[in-house]
């Protein structure tokens, strides 16, 4: 049952994995995505990790999927036509893709990928406490690392986007007031054409 | 968990050990609130406010520089203080001063928001403080992201410039790519090391000492091989090693001229505290794989940075390339660290090397900054031509900082060098060595370019127009400049008598 459970959810996830990549639609690529998120997020429930799987739709699928299709409908994005692959680039994918292949199968091979039996494994992440409780312990510091780096984020948001005028930051003539500021913007000038 | 575990877990939560940290980001929040509760004439005194409140840290982490709590771990083993961690932070205090000072000249001619600048130059060196210090890799994640964030911000900043926009893109897609790799080898290597079925297995596999256990008792693992290796390309991609330098010059270029040196002495010193607290605790088990690894990074490194930028003339893509050059000689020092007998001396080198750079990089961004033209991203070799007749005094600061970069025998550049070759030839690194010296011998021909147009170069009439120093954008001699002007006087006097005489600083380098 759970085998078969597994294969389904896994196949999913690589079909919808595969679909978000190759498809020339942004809207279905980005629903494609949103599916092999819930897929992965079945897998999670077959590992007995209930909250990674909640947290994975709630955040991933319903967060940052819907403002993916906000923003493509924003910008109106037509069908991207297919790229061709020439010279170098087209190199690189071999050479990639045979890197990726190498890759794959010196994990399957090398990778001594035993374990126990899924009964026996103690299941972490199904807990909401041990993570607060972590969180607010442990991995104190962290958490409030994590505070200014939205803090940065959201003023960087601020800095690249809002429209900017010379006489809100106070530049010129050390005076508030728009006119005073032309004013000496003005005689600067001149002087610098005196020199 | 029970209840006595989460307490004594709170209770090792010490934040007295990290104040200047703690300072730094209340200075950060400081600035902000300064900018609503001033009236706007008031709004020129905030980076002043930044300026001071830096040098005032720098001060007190020095005076403080033998805590008590050196050598302990706090917050649970996330952080370890060491005498290392003690040197990056005055290192990054110092970078990050030095910076605003370049920001405040850079931004006074600029319509722009300026506080937010300091702001997120505060919050990112005060995580680059606590990643040199990490012991964990949630903590070392989460300070570099924080890190990586604020550069995505800072690159991008002169958002009316294309090139700077460019840059910003650039470096967000590389930055994303290198923290999934690096994301990537550390959730390897929790997953491996948290595997019961091997030998020493541990629950907490992101702690350093733990998955050094861990590696030490199951030598030769391929997933654990894996993501050591895949970590490694996650830190190059920082330092700028060769087959992750690729978004080094455009990056380079189109940043803001602070940003670049910022980019290239902080950012790559961060990824060098990293490195090395890496393969000297958590992946020292596999030295077998890491120094292999580390050689050949480092002999391409050397050959790659250094003929690249033979054939630049934009100066900052010069710097960037030439800074990847300088990261060769830093993997030198490290690989030269790996090798008994050494380890604590080639440390001392790098720092050396990394402190020696600092001075010499920011006394040349100073005189770029000074000499910037309206579009910064277009500031070519040209510019400089027969700046010794025009500014003296800028020739001389950007002859000394060039020539200590170079590596020139009565500058600190060369004392640099010289260590970390010493300590190379101590390892028996012979192939090394050689392409290293070979890469100085280059890199003298392009610094030396410089310096050549600089000091004999025949000016035009509209080439000395585009290259006077301007003073601030409000037509008033600042006193920014002659502050401007007198830092870069002691760091040109710096580089000369670390040249000559290291004297007590040199012994707590070189003799650990």
């Amino acid at each position: 049952m759970l085998d078969t459970l597994f294969i389904t959810f896994a196949t999913f996830a690589l079909l919808f994995a595969l679909g978000a990549v190759l498809s020339p639609n942004a809207i279905n690529a980005a629903l494609c995505f949103l599916l092999c998120l819930v897929s992965v997020a079945g897998l999670f429930v077959l590992l007995e990790a209930y909250l990674l799987a909640v947290l994975l739709v709630l955040v991933y699928a319903g967060a940052v999927v819907a403002l993916f299709l906000f923003i493509i409908m924003l910008l109106d994005l037509k069908e991207v036509s297919a790229w061709k692959l020439r010279g170098v680039s087209a190199l690189a994918s071999v050479a990639g893709a045979g890197l990726l292949v190498a890759g794959v199968l010196a994990v399957a091979t090398r990778g001594q990928l035993d374990s126990l039996p899924l009964a026996a494994m103690p299941a972490l992440g199904a807990d909401l406490k041990a993570y607060a409780h972590a969180l607010f312990t442990t991995y104190l510091l962290p958490v409030q690392l994590m505070g200014f780096l939205l803090l940065i984020a959201m003023l960087g948001v601020i800095v690249l986007s809002k429209k900017f005028t010379a006489d809100a930051a106070g530049v010129a003539a050390g005076d508030g007031s728009a006119a005073q500021a032309n004013l000496g913007a003005a005689a600067s000038t001149l002087e610098e054409a005196r020199k | 968990m029970s209840v006595e575990l989460l307490q004594a877990a709170a209770d090792s939560n010490r934040w007295g050990a990290i104040i200047p940290e703690v300072s730094l980001g209340c200075l950060a929040l400081l600035l902000l609130v300064l900018e609503m509760a001033l009236p706007r004439r008031a709004h020129r005194l905030i980076p002043a406010v930044a300026i001071v409140g830096q040098l005032a840290l720098l001060v007190g982490v020095l005076a403080c520089f033998n805590a008590p709590y050196l050598g302990t771990e706090t917050f649970n083993g996330l952080l370890v203080h060491t005498r290392d961690g003690q040197f990056m932070r005055v290192f990054f205090l110092l970078a990050s001063l030095l910076v605003s000072l370049l920001g405040a000249v850079s931004l006074a001619r600029r319509q722009l928001p300026r506080i937010e600048f300091f702001h997120i130059v505060l919050v990112v060196s005060a995580a680059m403080m606590l990643l040199a210090q990490s012991n964990h890799f949630v903590m070392l994640f989460v300070a570099l992201e924080t890190v990586t964030v604020g550069f995505y911000i800072l690159v991008s900043y002169f958002r009316a410039s294309p090139l700077s926009l460019e840059a910003g893109l650039k470096y967000l897609i590389t930055g994303a790519l290198s923290s999934g790799l690096l994301l990537f080898g550390i959730v390897l290597l929790y997953g491996v090391a948290g595997n019961p079925l091997l030998v020493g297995s541990t629950e907490s596999g992101m702690h350093f000492g733990h998955l050094q256990t861990f590696l030490a008792a199951n030598p030769d693992h391929f997933l654990a091989s894996l993501g050591i290796v895949l970590v490694l390309c996650g830190v190059c991609f920082k330092i700028g090693a060769f087959p992750f330098q690729i978004w080094i010059p455009d990056v380079y270029q189109g940043a803001p001229t602070p940003v670049t040196a910022f980019l290239a002495v902080a950012s790559k010193a961060a990824g060098f505290a990293i490195l090395l607290t890496l393969v000297h605790t958590a992946f020292a088990p596999y030295a077998g794989l890491v120094v292999p690894t580390l050689t050949v990074l480092a002999a391409l490194t050397l050959i790659f940075g250094n003929l690249a930028a033979l054939t630049q003339h934009n100066v900052k893509r010069l710097i960037g390339l030439s800074g990847v050059s300088h990261a060769g000689f830093l993997l030198l020092g490290v690989v030269a660290s790996l090798h008994a007998g050494s380890a604590a001396s080639a440390i001392g080198a790098v720092q050396f090397y990394l402190a020696v750079y600092l001075l010499a990089s920011f006394a040349v961004f100073g005189v770029m900054t000074q000499l910037a033209p309206a579009e910064d991203a277009t500031q070519e070799l040209d510019h400089y031509r027969g700046l010794a007749k025009r500014q003296p005094f800028l020739a001389f600061v950007l002859a000394v900082g060039l020539g200590s970069l170079a590596g020139i025998p009565p500058l600190a550049g060369f004392v640099g060098k010289l260590a970390i070759f010493i300590n190379a030839f101590d390892a028996q690194l012979y192939v090394l060595l050689g392409i290293a010296i070979l890469g100085v011998v280059v890199s003298i021909y392009y610094y030396f370019g410089w310096i050549r147009v600089a000091f004999f170069g025949e000016s035009t009439e509209s080439e000395t127009a585009a290259a006077t120093p301007r003073e601030g954008g409000d037509g008033q001699p600042c006193c920014g400049c002659c502050v401007t002007r007198f830092v870069l006087g002691l760091l040109a006097a710096a580089t000369l008598v670390l040249g000559f005489y290291q004297g007590g600083l040199g012994e707590w380098f070189f003799s650990r």
